[in-house]
């Protein structure tokens, strides 16, 4: 099977004369330029791979969750992510859902750096948290779809010292303090793919900011392997790796 | 554009998968969940690369109140992004967004026999290149309405089964104006000249279903509510424009050996009593007036086949074509001068893909498409009517 897929993405991405014409100075001046009209939704799409969005797996009370891949490294959003179940499906009566409570903080460490080690950065504060409630209920032994809203801020502020303001794309930058917040509706549904090893895909949406994302995600007992999709956002995929460990 | 949004109206009724949805006979409530998901890279031979993605997400309950009475409400989040698309629709940049709410009653009178009214209410969002604000797009919009449907069973062990549904809808375009009268107008405001493309919208549909044999007739009417059509003089008239769609279509889903097959075409007849007067430059003084300008008929073929050559893996292949002749609309030439020849657009896809079933309810496919897009029409400043491009994409499905 690998054979034939190798064979068949050859041909798919054999080189064109389509692939002659991709322009990546413009496409990398084009991205730069949307992060600067809205840095504050650049770096959202980062908080959003650190928010630990799926309910607890049945049977666990606690769970502790950090982002390791893009948010420690590279961007340096030092975070951790708590889980808390209130009531396990079925509990209080038959069929009430399983309700867990979630919630986050993160920090970028490079703001910091920036501000004491930095020349150019006078001050420089990157941070956000998000806390919200999951509900999840079995449709079936091997499916489960879960409902969640959660609650998004991130807050983002750059100084830079008087003298030494980077000029960018034309325009002197002296400084920008932005900030996001929302409130989201989640969707989504979670299925077996082996032996404790779960595979959900998830739909995020900002009822005010029309901000959406879909998570996809592998899940076990230690890791989590996801793709985070953001159709509008600077940098669309976002292949994430975490680390949690539930009771 | 306005096709576009009458296709995610059509859309907004409740999907074939929805409809299907079915209780558990133990159950009093059945959750019904769709969700497919595919983001894509798009090389056009003129301009640079892109990326689009699409979002479709279901979220459904089904309420067996008692056994022949039925309650179904259903959310639909739909997302379009960046792609390649069919000339004179919209430009690859444009991207929509729209939220669906649907609840509907069903009552069976009989074994073979329900009916189905229900209400829906839809708002959705656009966007261009620009990247404006979701609720500045200029082709937002809102809409209301019911719609009684009533299927028959006739073959129930071949899933035989009739459907007739007449739906209608109010629809609302809050930010639509005329962008030129207000251009012209020095005083026009745009609350005054908005409303334009305000319409009422009626669709009656008859649809036989068979063996996984599939097909039917619907006939959509457009009547606007205060844009009037404009007459040979320049000026608009008294008469307020009117469209309607007549769309016939067949298709299929069978397996054969390791052969799955699911073909489709259709075949649509547009008609609108709009003309269209065509100014070469900001302050013409001649412009030439079109009649019937916007009437066309249109074929679609899709032929998708997935070789299941494991039960978890399936390579795939899928042709699809989209012809559209205009009945009146001459094409142009490379100076925006008519020729004599009728207007016809034609897109052609090629696409080949793996499909990795990853279990029972979910699936994941990559895919590369090859298209081709050609139209004796060749003026194209504002839209391509020329042009081939590939595409690569991951899209992940997970229906329940």
């Amino acid at each position: 099977m690998k054979r034939i897929i190798l064979i068949l993405l050859a041909l798919f991405l054999v080189k064109s004369p389509v692939f002659a014409a991709i322009d990546w100075e413009s496409k990398g001046m084009q991205i730069a330029g949307e992060i600067m009209a809205n840095p504050a939704g650049f770096f959202y799409d980062f908080q959003q791979d650190l928010e630990a969005t799926t309910p607890l797996p049945p049977g666990k009370r606690f769970g502790i969750q950090t982002s390791l891949f893009p948010t420690t490294i590279p961007m340096t959003y030092t975070n951790v992510s708590l889980k808390a179940r209130l009531h396990g499906e079925g509990r209080i009566a038959p069929g009430v859902p399983q309700l867990d409570l979630v919630g986050g903080y993160w920090d970028m460490l490079a703001a910091k750096m920036a501000t004491k080690d930095s020349e150019t950065v006078d001050s420089a504060k990157f941070g956000g948290y998000y806390v919200g409630g999951i509900l999840s209920a079995s449709v079936s032994p091997r499916v489960r779809t879960f409902w969640g809203y959660k609650r998004s801020v991130l807050k983002a502020k750059l100084d830079f010292k008087a003298g030494e303001e980077p000029e960018f794309l034309g325009t002197t930058v002296s400084s920008f303090d932005t900030g996001f917040k929302d409130d989201f509706f989640i969707a989504g549904i979670e299925t077996p793919k082996g032996v404790n090893k779960l595979w959900s895909i998830q739909l995020n949406y900002g009822l005010r900011t029309q901000t959406f994302s879909s998570k996809v995600s592998w899940y076990g007992k230690y890791f989590e392997l996801g793709l985070n999709i953001f159709p509008e956002g600077v940098l669309v995929f976002h292949p994430v790796w975490n680390f949690h460990l539930n009771f | 554009m306005k096709k576009i949004i009458l296709s995610a109206l059509m859309a907004a009724g409740l999907a074939p998968a929805a409809f299907a949805a079915a209780p558990e006979d133990s159950k009093i409530f059945t959750p019904f969940f769709d969700m497919t998901l595919s983001e894509a890279a798009f090389l056009p031979s003129e301009g640079n690369i892109f990326s689009g993605g699409n979002i479709n997400t279901q979220v459904g309950l089904l309420s067996k109140i008692t056994q022949a009475d039925h309650l179904f409400a259903l959310y639909n989040f739909s997302y379009a992004g960046q792609g390649f698309a069919p000339q004179d629709s919209k430009q690859f940049t444009d991207r929509s967004m729209s939220h669906g709410f649907n609840l509907e009653y069903r009552r069976f009178l009989t074994d073979r026999f329900r009916v189905r009214p229900g209400v829906a209410f839809n708002t959705g969002y656009s966007r261009t290149g620009a990247n404006e604000a979701w609720k500045n797009g200029l082709y937002n919009m809102n809409s209301a309405g019911a719609q009684l449907a009533a299927d028959y069973t006739f073959d129930e062990e071949k899933n035989g089964y009739v459907t007739a549904q007449y739906l209608f809808r109010s629809i609302e375009f809050p930010n639509y104006t005329d962008l030129l009268a207000e251009f012209q107008s020095a005083g026009s405001q745009g609350n005054i000249d908005g409303g334009l493309n305000d319409q009422v919208m009626g669709q009656f549909s008859l649809r036989p279903n068979w063996n996984k044999f599939f097909g039917g007739v619907t006939y959509t009417v457009q009547n606007y509510r205060n844009q009037k059509v404009v007459e040979n003089t320049g000026v608009y008239g008294d008469t307020k424009q009117r469209d309607t769609d007549t769309m016939l279509d067949f298709g299929f889903h069978h397996s054969l050996w390791i052969f799955e097959m699911y073909p489709m075409v259709s075949y649509t007849m547009h008609t609108s009593n709009q003309n269209f007067m065509k100014y070469k430059f900001l302050g013409d003084t001649a412009p030439e007036f079109a009649a019937d300008y916007y009437n066309f008929k249109e074929m679609n073929l899709s032929v998708p086949v997935d070789l299941n050559i494991t039960s978890k893996w399936a390579i795939g292949g899928a042709f699809n074509i989209q012809r559209r002749a205009y009945d009146k609309r001459m094409a142009r030439n490379e100076d925006n001068d008519f020729t004599t020849s009728k207007q016809v657009n034609t897109m052609t896809t090629l696409t080949g893909s793996i499909r990795k079933r990853i279990n029972e309810v979910a699936m994941v496919r990559l895919f590369g498409s090859f298209i081709v897009a050609s139209s004796n029409t060749k003026f194209e400043r504002y839209m391509p009517y020329n042009y081939t491009g590939n595409s690569f994409g991951i899209a992940y499905s997970l229906s329940y």
